[in-house]
């Protein structure tokens, strides 16, 4: 321990590992930026869906009939399966963070592509989900044209359907492409439990982009 | 020289992943279930909670915040921005009187549904003074 020099020997050998950059200390006090890096970034993804749920909470206490006639356009049962896919595919993440953690490669990459896998997943439902609404002419603001309405104003609730579950997918597809990039470096032996921070901070993304998944949920497809 | 972070960061046991899954699962199926019930005003509250219940336990487990003090400090401050966002907007759009459209400045553009709490021509659902389909 103590204040030792940062021994010259570390760098010059490549020391533990060669991942550690220079303006670092040692491995944890990298680890510990990192994360601290992606929480401050989260805070700012909440903020920025707040604004949308801020938004949202105001429409529906001002026009509850609208949103309420038009959440039925919804499928419930295919806003559950995805509720459910994400759920798992934040279980699998954090496996492979366990699996990086404990230095089992097999199972980390295993655990990264079923994660990709329930994405995938998620984005082809979150697509049946869009043609369907698209070909009904449920679109965001003046695009509206659903015939056969007895309730009027229903496209403001398809703005926030759109904005918000658009951002959302959004970030699953970046999350996705994260994810892509941890297979690549996996596969070729970066992590261990000595070095895992990307699969860590990668983590974090997902789980953020789970937990705003469900809010969202209750709110577009189970008003009653 | 050691790797500090290998004991500074507590490794959890995919067990106890694989229960806080099965928790969040059935809390699902519960916000599902519970969305056939009718609580009154207190509907979108239930679903809140619950989904609040969903949130803590993948902030808590996945994200590691019960390890991890720190950055938990740093999460919660933010919602706490985020709650004083929404209870602000809503004193403001609670006490504030209706707008009425004669008090906006600029007419507002007519599209299919558009008028909100207008006259609706009952056969079609279109709002009156709309050409018939």
């Amino acid at each position: 321990m103590s204040t030792a020099v940062p021994s010259a020997h570390a760098h010059a050998e490549g020391g533990h590992t060669p991942f550690l950059q220079h303006h670092f200390r040692e491995m944890s006090q990298q680890f510990d930026a990192a994360k601290i890096g992606m929480w401050l970034f989260l805070v700012t993804e909440v903020l920025l869906f707040g604004g949308l749920f801020v938004g949202y909470g105001i429409m529906h206490a001002r026009h509850p009939e609208a949103f309420m006639a038009a959440h039925h356009h919804l499928d419930k049962t295919m806003g559950a399966l995805n509720t459910v896919v994400l759920l798992i595919s934040s279980f699998t993440m954090v496996l492979s963070v366990w699996a990086a953690q404990t230095s089992r490669k097999k199972l980390l990459i295993l655990f990264l592509l079923l994660t990709l896998a329930c994405a995938g997943t998620f984005m082809v439902v979150k697509y049946f989900e869009y043609s369907h609404k698209f070909h009904e002419g449920l679109l965001p603001g003046k695009y509206y044209s659903h015939k056969g309405d007895t309730v009027p104003g229903q496209f403001l609730f398809f703005s926030f359907y759109f904005m918000m579950t658009g951002l959302h997918g959004i970030h699953v597809l970046l999350g996705m492409a994260a994810i892509a990039w941890l297979v690549w470096r996996a596969a070729r032996g970066h992590f261990s439990s000595a070095y895992y921070a990307p699969v860590e901070i990668t983590g974090l993304y997902w789980h953020l982009v789970d937990l705003i998944w469900i809010y969202l949920f209750p709110l577009m497809y189970l008003i009653s | 020289m050691t790797h500090a972070n290998e004991h500074a960061h507590p490794v959890t046991s995919p067990k106890t992943y694989g229960l806080v899954l099965l928790a969040l699962l059935v809390l699902t199926v519960i916000t599902v279930q519970a969305s056939y019930f009718d609580f009154g005003p207190w509907n979108t509250v239930v679903a809140l909670i619950i989904a609040s219940a969903k949130g803590s336990l993948v902030a808590l487990f996945f994200m590691h915040l019960r390890h991890d003090k720190f950055n938990a400090v740093i999460f919660v401050g933010g919602l706490l921005f985020l709650a004083i966002f929404l209870i602000w907007t809503l004193f403001d759009i609670s006490t504030r009187q209706t707008v009425l459209p004669s008090n906006l400045k600029t007419p507002v553009e007519e599209f299919p549904g558009a008028p909100l709490g207008g006259p609706v021509r009952p056969s079609t659902g279109q709002p009156r003074g709309m050409p018939a389909q």
